[in-house]
Order: C-alpha cells, then structure tokens, then sequence
C-alpha cells in the first residue's frame, strides 16, 4: 500500500476503528486497579467486587471517557474557530472560571448541598458567569471576530488566575492543598444520576457541534473565506462558543481543568488520520475519551495504593509523545 | 433592464480614515474587469463590500437587479466567489479538500457528490492543480497555492467571480494561463473582476478598466479607449508610458 492509499483507507475506517477502541475501554478498563477482581464473584453479585466494580471502576471509567471525549471536541472546536493550533478547551476563558466557582466554595468550606458536591454547583456557576460576561462584552458589537475572543479568553484566564491566587493564599493550609488537588484534575467514581445528566448535555451539545462539521472546515481555513461560501460566520462562532463551553464546564464541573487531553488528542488526529472536521471530530471525541480513560487506569495501578491524578498521567505521558510526533512532521510525510 | 451588478453611491471608512467616497459602476454578464489603484486605494475593500462581507456606510450593491441585502448569505455566495488576497497558509487540509469547500452553498449533503467531484475535478485540472490534489497546503509553493485558490474559486460555480490579485506569486506562464482562464470565463457568460498591479495583463487580458483614486473611480475606460487615452496612467507613476509591440497590442513600459 502507498502512503497515499494507506490514508485513504484509514480515514475511510477511523470513525469504526475509533468506536470499536471507546467501546473496548468502556468493557475492560473497570476490570483495571489497584486490586483484582473476579468475574465469577461479580457475576454472583458478591461483595466487595461487585460493589467496586459497579459503584467506583464503572461509573470512573464512564465519567472519564464521557469528559475526555467532550474536552477533545471543545479542543479541536476551539482550534477551528480561532485557527490557532494552541488552542485547547480552556483558551476561551470557561476554565478558569469554573475552577474560581469551584476554588470559592473549596475556601468557604462548602462540601455538599442535598447530595451534590458543591465544587460542580461552583464551577458550573463560574463557567456560565464568564460565558455571560464574553457573550456580553464580545458579542455586544455586530462584527464579533474569532480573534476578539481569544483576547477576552486570555484577559478572563489571567483575572481568575489572579483571583485563584488571592483565594489560595487566604485560606488555610488543609484547604489550600485541596484547592492544588482539585486543579490538577482527576477522576473519580461519581453518582450514576450526575453521570446521565453529564452524558446527555454532552451528547447533546455534541451532536449540534458535528452537524456543522462541514463549516467548521471552512472556518478553519479563514473568517473571510467561510463568509464567501455562504457561512454565516458571525453567528457560528456564537454557536460555536456557547456549545464548546457548555462541554467544558460540564466536563470540568466533574473532573477538575484536565486540558491537555483536548490539546493532543486533536492534533494527533489531525496529522494520523485527517485534518477533515467530518472525521476528526467524531475521531477526536472518541479517542479523547480513550485516552483519557486509560490514564486514569494507569493511574490507579501505577503506585498502589496511593492513585496517580489521571491528568498527571496524561501530561506525562501525552506531554513527550507530542513532542515526539512534533519532531516527525517532516515535511516530506505531509505529501 | 437592470445588471447584473450595479454599485451605487458606495462609501467604506475605517475608523476615521475614509477609503471609499460614493463609488458607482455596472457590470454586464461576459464583461472582465481589471480593478486597478495603488496601494491602499480601496480595490479589496471594494471587492470585500460586493462579495458582502463588509456592510457599505451608504450606497448599494444590486445583484441580478436586487438589493444584496435581501439575498441571504448563501444565496450571494451561490453567486458571487471570492479570491482572497491572503490565506492563512498553515493549513493542513489537501488541496483537493480546499478546492472540495467551493462546493460547500451548493449543497447540504454530509460529503461532496459525484457532480461535486466532478466540478472539482474539472477546476483542479484547468488551473493545473491536479497533479497536488493530495498534497497538504501548507506544502504546496506560493504558485502552487494560488492556482489551488483559483481552482476552489472555479468549483463554487458562480456566476461573478472577484479575484483580488489573483497573479500573485504566479510565474509569468502561471499568470498568463490565470487571466486566460477568467478572459474564458467571461466570454462564457460570466462577470469577473480582477484588482491586480498587472496592467500588461489588465491592458492585454480584460475588456474594462476600472480605476480607483481618491476613493472613487478616476477612470472607468473600455480597453480600447484606455489604448488613446494615457491620462490614467499618471494615476500610478509619472514614469509610465505607453507603446504597442511589434503584434499591435498596447504595452506599458516604465523609464
């Protein structure tokens, strides 16, 4: 097979070979931690395995392939709206404020309100503050300009970054280093009622994002060149923003800011499989997900008892293989 | 009986800084016009304006005897497709797939059909592009680039086609290949105006000369009489003047 064949043909797979690879981590990954598990003693319903089974691993793995898929397609949505290949979930400035809302109610002392653990309430409630601010103060012009965003994005981050620090600095010792741990971002067993409501926003706000794959390629090429062929461009980056952020506070609400995994997983699709948004986004959704599940595995099993963040998982092992597929893209091999 | 595009009154500032001051012409089906001015005299603002991605102060453009602003933005791009002076050139899609996006207000089908690939195809080979289709953009040469641009132009298939300096970074085969290509295009029927510097190509290639100084059009000459009278040539240089060659058509040459 040529290179060119090889493309072809993988492209004309990824989005099965994607499914076939999010299905089998939803199947085997559970079964992965600290402690084994037996088949025969979940399967008679036998405590403790099927309690850890079905109350921690499944509902872990479900929680991080849900969110990693939906960092991953903010990510590559992201990247398309602003062109800008350092783009991740979090450019835009929701982040930041979803982890203000959550840090806040960390320092106050609030664990939880009827069930909920109050850190999602606070991150939702920041997320969707700044959603409101940008949409205010950007949109307020008629012309609103991908490039208008990105610098309130970078504006919003560096003010809650501020603010972050001034929480972090007031509060004592104890709370302060929860504060640090929920900003390193991690996975953990979470209630079936919060991972529905999770899954639904995701799926939808999801499928709104990929029904408009073949604009979101025109976008990515350039403003000017989307307007002549009849996008509407002014309104989709509206769309666009509302819908990416919607997926990041959802996801981060449960998981804490794990961005990198919506940085590499795009451009590893991007430069395996292809740049096409009909591809890569489902691709990018799918893999992400993958990916971010399997380093929560890791995590768990790499130093036992103690479990390793799945974002530090991520960063250290998503970190150099970046750079290493960086240093590979030779100009000859994008022929 | 109203053109196929009428511009009147049109007026564009930036800020402060006026570029545009109530620029009026029609244009007919089968006409090629060479949009000239120097630098910063307007000639992509205008293009921008009728292409409608930027909303005049005062003044109106009419496509096909209706006011742009009642056609939607898919209706005008089904119409009108839009050389950009500019691209970002990191791109990491083919070129097939950049030319495959000209299809994009033409249909809603999730991928390009077989008559789609047809118009691709037919763009890429015209603009002799389809040797690259496979190549990423962001390793195609300048020239290469260009003629990927002029193809996704093509394969949008409308009927008014703005170039703006669609001969950059041609080399001089390239560039008279491009202007016989849209020289084709008008006598097939369609309305293509070109902003270029070119004016040996403009003088040799295009049936009108529209020239933009001062924020209106200083000239609006058919070739032929642009041949007679060289006034609008101090428009560009002092230095400029006006012969014909050895085959009769008119050549401009600098001191």
């Amino acid at each position: 097979m040529t290179a060119t064949q090889q493309r072809s043909f993988l492209a004309r797979y990824s989005v099965l070979f994607s499914l076939v690879v999010f299905v089998a981590a939803a199947l085997l990954l559970p079964w992965v931690g600290a402690g084994p598990i037996s088949l025969s003693r979940v399967l008679q319903h036998q405590a403790p395995d099927y309690e850890i089974l079905l109350q921690l691993r499944v509902s872990r793995t479900l929680l991080a392939l849900v969110a990693g898929g939906a960092l991953s397609l903010a990510g590559t949505l992201f990247q398309a709206m602003l062109r800008d290949a350092l783009a991740t979930p979090y450019t835009l400035g929701i982040s930041a404020g979803a982890s203000l809302g959550a840090v806040a109610v960390i320092a106050v002392g609030w664990e939880t309100f009827f069930g909920i653990p109050v850190t999602w309430i606070g991150a939702l409630a920041g997320a969707f503050g700044v959603l409101i601010l940008v949409i205010g103060g950007a949109f307020r012009q008629r012309q609103i300009s991908a490039f208008s965003l990105l610098l309130t994005g970078i504006a919003i981050n560096s003010i809650c970054a501020a603010f972050i620090l001034i929480v972090g600095g007031t509060v004592g010792i104890a709370r302060s280093f929860s504060i640090t741990r929920w900003l390193i971002g991690s996975i953990d067993a979470t209630s079936y009622t919060s991972l529905a409501a999770l899954a639904v926003i995701v799926f939808l706000a999801s499928g709104l994002i990929l029904l408009q794959a073949r604009s979101w390629n025109l976008l990515a090429v350039g403003e000017r060149w989307a307007a002549s062929r009849g996008v509407r461009v002014g309104s989709l980056l509206a769309q666009g923003y509302i819908l990416g952020s919607i997926l990041v506070a959802g996801a981060i609400a449960l998981t804490g800011p794990i961005g990198f995994v919506g940085l590499i997983v795009p451009h590893l699709v991007r430069s395996r499989i292809s740049p096409d948004h009909r591809l890569l986004m489902p691709c990018s959704f799918l893999l992400g997900g993958t990916l971010l599940a399997l380093c929560d595995a890791l995590g768990r099993i790499i130093m036992p008892p103690s479990e390793l963040p799945a974002g530090a998982v991520l960063a250290l092992i998503g970190g150099p293989y970046l750079v290493w597929v960086i240093r590979q893209r030779t100009p000859v091999e994008e022929i | 009986m109203s053109s196929l595009l009428e511009v009147d009154g049109v007026s564009f500032s930036y800020g402060s800084r006026s570029v545009l001051d109530s620029v009026s012409f029609h244009a007919e089906e089968g006409e090629f016009l060479a949009l000239l001015g120097i630098n910063g005299s307007g000639k992509s603002t205008l293009l921008d304006i009728i292409s409608g991605f930027r909303i005049p102060e005062t003044g109106t453009v009419s496509l096909g005897g209706r006011s742009q602003k009642q056609w939607k933005r898919r209706e005008i791009a089904q119409q009108i497709s839009h050389l950009p002076q500019a691209i970002h050139a990191d791109l990491p899609f083919t070129a097939e797939q950049l030319v495959g996006m000209g299809r994009y207000p033409h249909t809603d089908r999730w991928y390009e059909s077989d008559e789609d690939h047809k118009y691709i195809h037919a763009a890429m080979e015209r603009t002799s592009c389809w040797p690259h289709r496979h190549r990423a953009f962001r390793s195609l040469s300048g020239g290469e680039r260009q003629r990927v641009l002029l193809a996704a132009c093509l394969a949008q298939d409308a009927n008014t086609l703005l170039l703006d300096e669609p001969s950059t970074f041609l080399d001089i085969e390239q560039q008279l290949h491009c202007f016989s290509i849209l020289r084709d295009e008008a006598r097939a029927g369609k309305l293509c105006i070109a902003a270029t510097h070119d004016l040996n190509l403009a003088l040799t290639h295009c049936t009108r000369l529209l020239v933009l100084a001062g924020g209106v059009i200083a000239h609006d000459l058919r070739t032929e009489e642009a041949h007679d009278n060289k006034e609008w040539l101090s428009l560009f240089s002092r230095r400029l003047d006006m012969g014909k060659t050895p085959a009769g058509s008119p050549w401009v040459w600098y001191q």
